[in-house]
Order: structure tokens, then sequence, then C-alpha cells
């Protein structure tokens, strides 16, 4: 009862001081309401409004100073002032140039300074009402829709073209504008030309050499036949999955590991990659195939498999880079929100909506207010990463797994190194016994000291609390056996509303938002956000919808640079204000209507856009036409493209025969197991001798495999539509010096000289058909001759002939290797 | 039609090269041609540099700031006491007991610059140390703090500070990498330390080593042809060059094709220059002495600092060396001892010997940790970690000598007095680089991005 009472003679206290401050404060607030109109007031106007009121043209740092809710409230680095803090008050800091130098050209007397200072500390009195400030931010969504993203997508009419160069819809669209350009396109690509070119664009190898000579009798006969059958059998190729699902991949910042400063192992993230690489050799409808990411989970399915594959798509969500330290709880959170955010709206609508977390979004119609509807619909929504409480990983996560009659469980993350859960906390009982049996032995000497027993107590305490743990783990190890274990998101328990943060501090909360979309890509019906759910299943039908003007558009954009190697709209990844415009807006838009019009099919588009005259063009410039358009902006030519990393590698290993087409079973991370690199994994478990293709290699964040790197591969923990292309002396090295290519060349030299009905005259010829897909010049058979000859010649005599011819031919071979139309594309 | 020429150019040099005198090998590299493809090439930086390169010392762990530059005499007089005044009131100081330093500073050099007697090597430098004295960060945990030191953020993935500056003013010498670092940890961020994030790949650091490999054996990956002898190879190369020649002659207007024959010119004459200036061996026994070099203790840094002198003088743009283990909770004296042991010479006999080149003058060295450690402990040998206030150093490159900037409290627990966030040390590098921070920014996700994100503030009191 005591406490109880005391704490109600408290309650009153503070009630009754407080009766005392309410008396006083209509005096003190006319005398602030004074000082300020005396000392403050001229100086903000005189020194401040110019940059920072309503009347400003641009108000810098969003910093409004002219009403007493935008000084309260504050610009983009903070709350302006806040009465009686001093230290909290940014405006001060500002003024008395430490960190801010306001105003910028000269500081302010001190004695002005001192006047703001007590101002503040007298409860920074204000009696400038007024909403000017807020008014001003209000995004005109209107006016904003005649932004050429957000327009309807139309359903052009491909324009007549005079020429009879045009073949299908693309044509004359492409057509039309090199027309009125007064451009001509150049001549037709070389058959050769065009079936490395088809082959490395399908299925990202090159055609063998018997491909190649099918292709060329057939193209004799009737190109346009010889194409399209070509396109088809790629395009049913599962080789096809394993190409166009990497791009994907770089899209969705595909990664094994969380990366960041505490990089640990997702062993199960390989599950999304085959997901990915299957949905492309399925031909899923590209708006189901967006559904099952954002809400596989929450998809009605027909059968167990089904379940299972939705479940798993939803990876998506869950593979993203986790800073495992953040000690701040809603901090961890929210940036694991931003990061979904992200991924989302950059990966399927080309917006930049991350940027609106701290502030309405600089260039782009999104007020902040709407990312916090978003992040709702995330905050909703569990992630299940899969990564174990051990090696102080502050922010663990379990997995999902699914039975074989698809039924969904969460499973705690079932390590497999040594630093396992379970392994951990089986070690951690095993110390914890010894240290009991110890306390035992010495209590029974000294059965008096008081210290002991506790000591014995609380070990004994422990040791029943680390069995318990461990009995649980077991069990909940062995429950999912069976079960297909992935990284997944499901349902939050309590699905809600959350509230906008201030800044985008996590902890700073502002008010509660009802969550929903964005308005900008909000048009005609509005999916409907059922409360008791995360919202993620309407959120994928809004991203779906026929209405939304950016899906269909961002998605065959992307299709357009992985032919071209550059989109209609260059930025893929951005389709807003700062983003490219397109150079072919009604091409973009006929090819976005098609392909809604036709189930949203990616091969069909490719195949439509494949078997088009633009495709076929070789890469031969003229003087005239690269005086008009010297980017190739209007598609005269073919560009030269660099062959992506993974290609490249790709090749040689088709070349040298040593590459494995079967696909991966897991990843090499999955074999390592659940840990942390560089403390208790080490990154040698990664490197591979494996021969498989590189979609297949482990992609640990930070660890990426030399060859990719060399090649431009992108950061995995970015989101990375179009990947940069650079030529530096290290891929130079890798190709003249690695012990990979080195091999390669071998096994390639090896194929030449086994077949003995060779000629050196013919290994020569066979040589340069199997990697460059072509017969050389006969200068070049020449001087491939004489290399091979003098090269020999320069080994030591002591080795035998057939050793030293071996070595030549391996020289030559990795010449080839390294030479700059190995991994050019005309 | 500067391509054509160019080209000719080419094809006249690249069937002649083959060795390279080291000692040329800067100024041979500055002055030959380049394409334009190169986005490592020297750019201007936005105004008059005063530092060419940094030389970074990273002393990964958090060194005792209080045991070493900054000098607290009230640690003694409050010897075993709770900390008072504003700082000791944090909750992070419940429960600790303030520790003086078991170490003795003596004022060295005209200046009188505090140096603790754990330096003694580089106390006779004292003169030209500008020591930060009101250092802090955000996190007082490794693997935040030692990415933020990096990159300006923990929270995403960014580029790092070498990777800025190679991306703002590229590389003098094609022949070398750009941006070194030796030795970097493989954990707390690992790569992202040296990483591009979303900046061209070509800008991230080259790695030689890492934690636990003796120097006197690394080498950068790729850089020797286990297979072929020099001469043979140079013939593979040459050959190589005539396919790319014909195919460029067949394509007249791709400089594509000129980038890739380019490279090949440049990989060829690393493979001579990256071991030659990574060859300590070469140096006088005198000059390794001076290093440590031989010496148990100091014969790894020793090393390593020796080799950041000779990339410093074949015109490397950002040379960094990870130094592990500062992470004293325990065994303050015995560790702090054999840390700055390990240190000191080496670092003492860098400094003096880009001062006899007359190039400290603009190479930038910094030296600093994630943090510094609490001057109030738990344990009565040992310090924790402490984000509020820790010192850091530089010396040369255009910042003043012999001078303290900013203070911690008085017991060095929160940097009070010009206080110097890592945003600040960011900006501050840049500028003396001859980058404006705010100006030196990257488009990426439709947005411009800054080293340091809307913050830091260059100390202009600390500009010589």
């Amino acid at each position: 009862m005591i406490p109880r009472l005391s704490a109600a003679i408290a309650f009153f206290t503070v009630l009754s001081a407080q009766f005392c401050i309410t008396s006083l404060r209509a005096a003190d607030e006319q005398a602030g309401i004074e000082f300020f109109e005396k000392h403050i007031r001229p100086i903000l106007v005189s020194k401040c409004y110019e940059c920072h009121s309503s009347s400003s043209k641009e108000p810098k740092g969003n910093l409004l100073l002219d009403t007493r809710e935008g000084i309260r409230m504050g610009g983009d680095s903070g709350e302006a002032v806040v009465p009686g803090q001093l230290d909290d008050s940014l405006l001060l800091e500002a003024i008395r140039w430490e960190g801010l130098e306001m105003p910028p050209d000269e500081p302010l007397p001190a004695e002005t300074i001192a006047k703001f200072e007590q101002w503040i500390k007298m409860g920074a009195q204000d009696p400038r009402d007024g909403k000017a400030a807020l008014i001003r931010r209000e995004i005109n969504f209107e006016k904003a829709r005649d932004f050429w993203a957000f327009r309807p997508i139309t359903n052009p009419e491909p324009p007549a073209s005079k020429s009879k160069w045009a073949l299908t819809e693309v044509d004359h669209f492409v057509a039309a504008k090199q027309e009125s350009r007064g451009l001509k396109p150049t001549g037709d690509a070389l058959p050769e030309t065009l079936a490395r070119r088809i082959y490395f664009d399908l299925i990202g190898l090159p055609p063998s050499v018997e491909q190649t000579s099918a292709f060329k009798v057939a193209a004799e006969k009737d190109i346009a036949v010889a194409v399209e059958n070509l396109v088809d059998e790629l395009l049913a190729s599962p080789h096809f999955g394993e190409r166009w699902g990497r791009h994907w991949m770089d899209v969705v910042r595909y990664g094994e590991s969380t990366g960041m400063e505490r990089n640990a192992t997702f062993p199960y993230a390989w599950r999304y990659r085959d997901w990915i690489i299957q949905s492309f050799n399925d031909d899923k409808p590209y708006d189901r195939f967006i559904r099952e990411q954002v809400a596989g989970d929450l998809l009605p399915y027909d059968s167990p498999e089904q379940r299972r594959d939705q479940v798993l798509a939803t990876a998506f969500l869950a593979i993203g880079p986790k800073s495992l330290n953040e000690t701040n709880d809603e901090a961890f959170a929210m940036d694991v929100v931003d990061e979904q955010i992200d991924v989302t709206t950059r990966g399927f609508i080309g917006l930049t909506a991350s940027c609106a977390r701290c502030h309405d979004h600089k260039f782009d119609p999104i007020p902040q207010k709407e990312y916090y509807a978003l992040a709702g619909i995330f905050r909703s929504t569990e992630t299940f990463y899969g990564t174990d409480a051990t090696n102080g990983n502050r922010n663990p996560s379990r997995l999902v797994s699914i039975a074989a009659d698809g039924k969904v469980t969460q499973i705690a993350t079932k390590g497999t190194g040594k630093g396992s859960s379970t392994a951990v906390v089986e070690k951690q009982l095993k110390a914890e016994w010894a240290k009991l049996r110890k306390l035992e032995v010495q209590l029974n000497k000294n059965p008096s000291v008081q210290n002991i027993r506790i000591q014995r107590d609380k070990s004994e305490d422990r040791v029943q609390q680390l069995s318990k743990r461990l009995k649980q783990q077991k069990a909940e190890a062995a429950t999912t056996e069976d079960g297909t274990q992935t990284m997944a998101v499901l349902d939050a328990a309590s699905p809600d509303d959350t509230e906008l943060r201030i800044r985008g501090e996590a902890n700073d909360r502002g008010d509660t938002v009802t969550r929903g979309f964005l308005t900008i890509g909000s048009v005609g019906h509005i999916p409907e956000l059922d409360s008791s759910t995360s919202g993620r299943l309407a959120l994928a039908e809004w991203l779906t919808q026929d209405d939304n003007p950016l899906t269909a558009r961002i998605a065959v954009n992307r299709i357009w640079q992985h032919l071209f190697g550059r989109g209609l709209v260059a930025t893929v990844d951005n389709f807003g204000a700062n983003g490219d415009r397109p150079t072919h807006p009604e091409l973009l838009d006929w090819l976005a209507s098609d392909f809604k019009a036709n189930g949203w099919s990616v091969k069909r588009t490719i195949r439509s856009i494949m078997t088009s005259r633009v495709y076929r063009l070789g890469g031969e410039r003229s003087a005239d036409a690269e005086e008009i358009d010297p980017a190739n902006d209007l598609l005269w030519r073919a560009n030269h493209r660099r062959l992506e990393a993974e290609s490249i590698r790709d090749a040689m290993l088709v070349v040298s025969g040593k590459l494995d087409v079967t696909p991966a079973n897991g990843s090499a991370v999955l074999d390592a197991g659940n840990g942390i690199i560089g403390r208790n994994l080490q990154t040698s478990k990664f490197d591979s001798d494996n021969t498989k293709r590189s979609v297949y290699l482990p992609i640990v964040r930070g660890y990426v495999p030399e060859i990719l790197k060399v090649f431009d591969f992108p950061e995995p923990s970015m989101i990375y539509g179009s990947r940069d292309v650079t030529t530096v002396a290290t891929q130079a090295l890798y190709m003249m010096n690695s012990d990979f290519v080195t091999a390669q060349a071998e096994a390639f030299a090896q194929r030449l000289l086994d077949d003995g009905d060779l000629t050196d005259n013919g290994r020569v010829d066979r040589a340069w058909q199997m990697a460059l897909a072509r017969l050389p010049s006969e200068p070049e058979r020449n001087d491939a001759l004489t290399f091979v000859t003098q090269t020999s010649q320069s080994f030591e005599s002591s080795e035998s002939d057939s050793v030293r011819q071996k070595k030549a031919w391996t020289s030559l071979a990795q010449s080839l290797f390294a030479s700059a139309e190995f991994r050019y594309v005309e | 039609m500067f391509e054509f020429t160019r080209r000719n150019a080419l094809k006249s040099v690249s069937c002649g090269f083959g060795y390279m005198a080291f000692a040329g090998l800067a100024a041979a590299a500055s002055a030959r041609e380049q394409s334009s493809s190169n986005p490592l090439l020297p750019r201007q930086p936005h105004f008059e540099p005063k530092a060419k390169r940094v030389i970074f010392l990273c002393m990964r762990g958090g060194p005792s700031h209080v045991d070493t530059f900054d000098y607290k005499p009230a640690l003694k007089k409050h010897e075993g006491e709770a900390p008072g005044g504003e700082a000791g009131g944090q909750n992070s100081q419940k429960g600790r007991k303030l520790l003086s330093s078991p170490w003795e500073f003596k004022p060295h050099g005209d200046s009188g610059l505090l140096i603790s007697d754990l330096y003694p090597h580089l106390a006779k430098h004292a003169d030209d140390l500008c020591v930060i004295n009101g250092a802090w960060t955000d996190i007082p945990n490794h693997p935040q703090a030692l990415v933020q030191l990096h990159t300006g953020n923990f929270q995403f993935v960014r580029p790092s500070m070498g990777a800025w500056a190679l991306y703002g003013l590229g590389t003098e010498n094609q022949d070398l990498p750009g941006f070194i670092t030796i030795k970097p940890p493989a954990r707390l961020g690992g790569a992202q330390n040296y990483g591009s994030a979303f900046l061209p790949a070509v800008y991230q650091g080259t790695r030689i080593g890492e934690q636990g490999d003796s120097l006197s054996k690394v080498q950068i990956g790729n850089i020797s042809n286990s297979q072929l002898p020099e001469d043979v190879q140079r013939k593979q190369i040459d050959f190589v060059q005539a396919l790319n020649r014909n195919l460029a002659d067949r394509q007249p207007l791709n400089s594509q094709i000129d980038g890739v024959i380019e490279s090949y010119e440049l990989a060829f004459r690393m493979q001579s220059a990256v071991p030659q200036v990574m060859d300590t061996s070469s140096e006088t026994l005198q000059t390794q002495k001076k290093y440590g070099i031989g010496k148990g203790l100091t014969d790894d840094f020793g090393r390593a600092c020796l080799m950041a002198r000779r990339f410093a003088e074949s015109g490397v743009r950002f040379i960094e060396l990870t130094h592990e283990g500062w992470d004293q909770h325990k065994s303050l004296q015995s560790k702090l001892t054999s840390n700055c042991g390990a240190t000191d010479q080496p670092i003492a006999a860098l400094i003096s010997d880009l001062k006899e080149r007359d190039m400290l003058k603009d190479t930038l060295i910094v030296w600093s940790g994630e943090f510094g450690r609490t001057p109030a402990v738990r344990n009565q040998d040992g310090r924790d970690h402490n984000a509020t206030g820790f010192s850091m150093w530089m010396a040369g490159g255009g910042v003043k000598g012999g001078m303290n900037y900013g203070a911690t409290d008085e017991f060095g627990i929160s940097a009070v007095e010009n206080r110097f966030h890592v945003h600040d040390f960011h900006a501050t590098t840049l500028h003396l680089l001859g980058l404006d921070h705010t100006k030196l920014t990257y488009r990426y996700a439709g947005r411009d991005f800054r080293l340091t994100d809307v913050y830091g503030k260059v100390a202009d009191d600390i500009l010589s």
C-alpha cells in the first residue's frame, strides 16, 4: 500500500504544479509575442525570407520560415525551432554557423543570435498562423499526369513508311523516324553474324559450327523464315530461362547473403533463382510473374506444387541486403521495408519511390505520405530470410517450410555450419553442465558459502533453459525434414497501417497513414485493400491492372534493351522526371499494348522484336548516317555489344567442350550453410571449380566470382537494370593470366589436336569457327599458322615436339578468347 | 578523326613494348596518349588541390585516444571515480570508473604537441601532425562504424571514399591500379569498405592480400602468367593485337575496339610495373631497416608502409593500409604497447621518407580507427568502444602541422569543441584533393548521390 500512496501524492503534486503553470501562461505568452515582434520577426523578414518563405521562388531546403507551422516543422534537415530546446533547434545551429551556415553571406551579430536563443528559451512564441507552407507542397496530380510516362498507354497505328525495307510493325515505327531525319538504315547482317547474335541474345551461348552452317543454309533460302525458325527453337530451349532469368536477377538484386557489415549467408536464395529461370522458360504471363513475387503467398492455387512455387516466388521481397548488426529494431524493420518498396517500385514501375522516405519526392509526384501508405503494406508483412541468431547477428530470422501438401509453416533457421543455432546451444549446454558440476563440488566442500550456492542455482536454471531450447529447436528441425525450406514473406499476425516517419527517422512518428498505392500510378479502377490483410494482394493487382501506365512500358523496354543494347528509354529503372525520354514513344506504347493484349507473353514480344528487319541490321556505319545520328538513337545500324560476363565465361566453356549444361542442384552457398562470412565461414567455400553455366555460380554479396566481377557484373545489393560496360586492364590480365582462361584454352587446343583428320589449315579454320562463328580471312589464317610455328619454336628444345605443339595451339586458342571479337556481338 | 590518329599511334608502339624501367614509369605513363573512353584518366579537380594522393592508415578496432593523442590529466585526478559532468551522465557511462592512462604524455617538437610515450618515433614528427581530438561517429559498433568511416553510410551500400576519389580525379599512372587497399578485413563490411557500389566498377579498390597474409608473399591477382615466359607472352599479345586491329579496320568507327587494344598494352605493362613497385627488397638495407623490415614486430606493417610510399611515388591516387587488432577491451597495457610498437616506426619512416622526397606536401596521410575507447572502464586493464569522441590525425597534403584541432570534454568521453564527424572527415579529405564534396555527385536511381550525403563540413581551420 505504501508505494501506491506515495505515487498518488506525487501525482497530485505534479497536477497542482500544472495549475500554477497554466495560470501564468497567458501573461508569458503575451510577453513572448512582443519579444518576437520586436527582435525576431524583423530579422526573419530581412535575412531569411528571401530564400525561406512562400514568396521565394524555390524555398531552399524545403524550409519555410514565414509561418509558425513552417518554422516548427522545419525543412529537410529537421525542426528549425523547438520551443524551449536550444539544442534541438536547428535554426540556432544555422545562425551560429555550426554545421549549416546561415545567412550564407555573413553571420548575424552575436547579440542577435542571443535574442534568438532567448526567444526559444521563452517558448518561441509566434503569432504567425497560416498554412501557406503546406499548400505549396501539395502535388497537382492532374498536371503531373501530363508527363509522358504517366499518360495512359496508347495503341498507335504503325505509321506507313515509304520504303520497302520495313517488314513488321516494329520496323514501320523505326523506319518512320529514320525517314523523318533523312536516315537510311545500313545493310542486313551476314547470316553467321546474325546467327551468333540470335544465339547469344536468346540463350547466352554461342552457336556450334554445325548450328551456324545450318542457319546459313536456311538463310540462303529465306532469311525471314530462317530467323523465325531459329528464334522459335531457341525460345523453347531450357537455356532461354537461364539467360533471361539472369537479366531479371540483376533487377531484383539477387544475392545469396545479407551483404553489409555482418554478411550472413542465405542458403536458400537459389530456390528463387530457379523459380525465375523456370518462369521465363514457362513463359509465365508477366502480370502473373509480378503477382507471384509480390503476393504469391496470398494467391489461390489448384495444387500443392502451385502453392509451393507461388510462396517461394515471394523470396523476391526477402533476398535484399540486411543490416544485421542494427541495434534499433524499428530502424531495422523500416530499412527492410524501404528496400522492399525500392525493388517493387523500381523493378516493376520504374519509379524511385524510396526517395520519398524522408520528404516528398523532389522530382516525381510522390508525396512522403504515399511512401508510408506503401510502407504500411510491407510493415504488415513478415519477412523470412533465414539467418540464425549466432555470431553477433542482432536480427535473426526464420524461414518458411512448405510441406508436400502445400501447408506453409514458419520454421527456425536450421544452421548447417559450425555456427548453427542447434550446434551453438549444444555447446553452451555442455559448458554449462561442466560449470554446474564444478560448482556442486565446490559447494560440497564449502556448504556455507552463500555466493557459491547462488551461482549453483543460477547455473542450474540455465541448464534447464538451454535443455528446453535445444529440445524445441531439434523438434522444429525434425518437423521440416521433408518440407521445402525457403525464404519468403507472409502476412504478419496483425496487419495495420503505419505512421509517417518524420524525416525518415524510424522512431520519429507522425500521423498514421492508411495503406494504399501511389496516386500517380492509379488510373481507373483502384483495387480494394482489405485492411485485415497486409494489402500485398491488392498491391499486386494495382501493379498489374490494365490501366497502370507504367508496368507494361517498363517491361517491354527492358526486353528491348536486352536485344539492342539500350532501351527505348535508356534509364530502364527510372521513368520519372530524372529518367530519359523515349526515343520512340509510339513504338514503346505499341509494344506495351500489344504485350498486354497478348497475355503479357514475354516470349511473344521477344519474337515479335527479333523477327523485325531492324533486329537483323548489320553493324556497318556510314559517314552520312554517323553525321546525323552518331549515337544510333534511331537504330540505323546494329550496336556492337560487349557480351555480359556470364556469356564470356559460358562461351569459353562451350568452346573448350567443358560446359556442363545441366542446371545446378542448389548452390555452393547451400553447401556452406548458415554463417557469417569472414567470421565462421571462409570465403574459399564459394570458390567453385564447377563448369555449369554462370547463372548458377554463387552470388555472395561482397564475394562475386572473379570473372563476373572483372566484366562488370552489377553490385548484387543494387537494383541494376542496365549494366555498365567498361574496358580495363584487369580484364586483359584475366584473359591473359587467369587459371580459368588458361585451362579452357588448353582444353580448346586439345579438341583441335584430337581431330586427327584435320590439317593445320583445317585446325585454324575450325578454331575460328568455334570461337568466332566465322572462317578466318586468308591473311588471318597465314598469320595464325606462322604464330603457331614460331610459338612452338620458342619453347625449350628439351621439351618434346608434341608438348611444344600443344603449348603453341593453346596460346592460339587463348588468343582467340582474348580477342575483342570474342567478347563482342555485332 | 581523333581515333584514326590514335589508332595509328597504337599500331606503331604496340609491337615494340617491352620492359620499362621503374623510375620512368609514372612519367611515361602520364605522358602517353590515352583513349577518351578510359574512365581512369586524370581529371581536373574542382579547384587547385593541396593533396594529390591519400595514404589512409586504418587502425582497425578503435585505438584508445586517451592513451595516445588526447591527453586527459583529469583522469588521474578523478581516478576510480564515476565520470561526472554532462558526458558522464550518459547511459553508456553508468557503472564505469575513470581510468587514467598508464602512459605519460610529453610535449614534442617546436609545437609542443602532446603525444604519449607509445609513439617515440612518430613523436619526432610532431610538427607535421594535425591531431584531430574532436572526432566522432554515430555508432559504437565495429561493423557500422568501420563501414561509415569508409563509405559515410552504414545503412545502405554506398561507394567507398577511395572509389569517390578515383571517380573524381582518375589516376596518374595507368600502369597501376588507382586505388589500392592492403590487407583489408574480410568481415565488417568486407569489400564494401573499398567497393564502388553504384559507381562504375572500375573505381573499386584493388585488394592486396588479406588479413593474416604475410605481405612478403602476396601479389595482385592474375598479374603474372604461370605458363608462358615473358617474350613468348609478348608474341601472343602481339598476335591478339593483330586480330584486334583487323577487327578495328573492319569497323573503323568503333572506338570500343581501341579500348580493348589499349587494355592489353596496359595489362602487359602492369605485369612488370606492379611487382616492381611491390618489391620492397630493391630498397637499400638502410631504408628497409628504417621501416623496421626484418624485425618481427614491425616487419609486416613496415613492408606495408614502404609499399605505400612506392605506390605513392608511382602515382597511385588512394592507398589504404589496415592494421588490425586495436579492440582493447582487455589487456590494454600489453596489446596497445605491441600495436603501437608495430606501427610507430613504420609510420614515422613513411613520413620522413615522403619528406625527403618532397612528397609530404602533396600526400595526405590519415591515421584513424573507426572510433576511440572509453576513458571510464569496467575492467581495470581494458577500455570499451567510444563513438562520441576520439582522435585521428592527418599529416602533409595541405593540413597544418603541429596542431590540435577540436577537443573532447575533460575526461575524453565526448567531442565538445570543433566536433569533427566522419562526414566532416570525408568533406575535408575531398577538399584537400581539390574536390567540393557537395559537387562530387553521381546520379543513380534518379538522384544525385554524394559521399557526404547531406552532411559534412570542411574543417577550414586545419587547412594550411
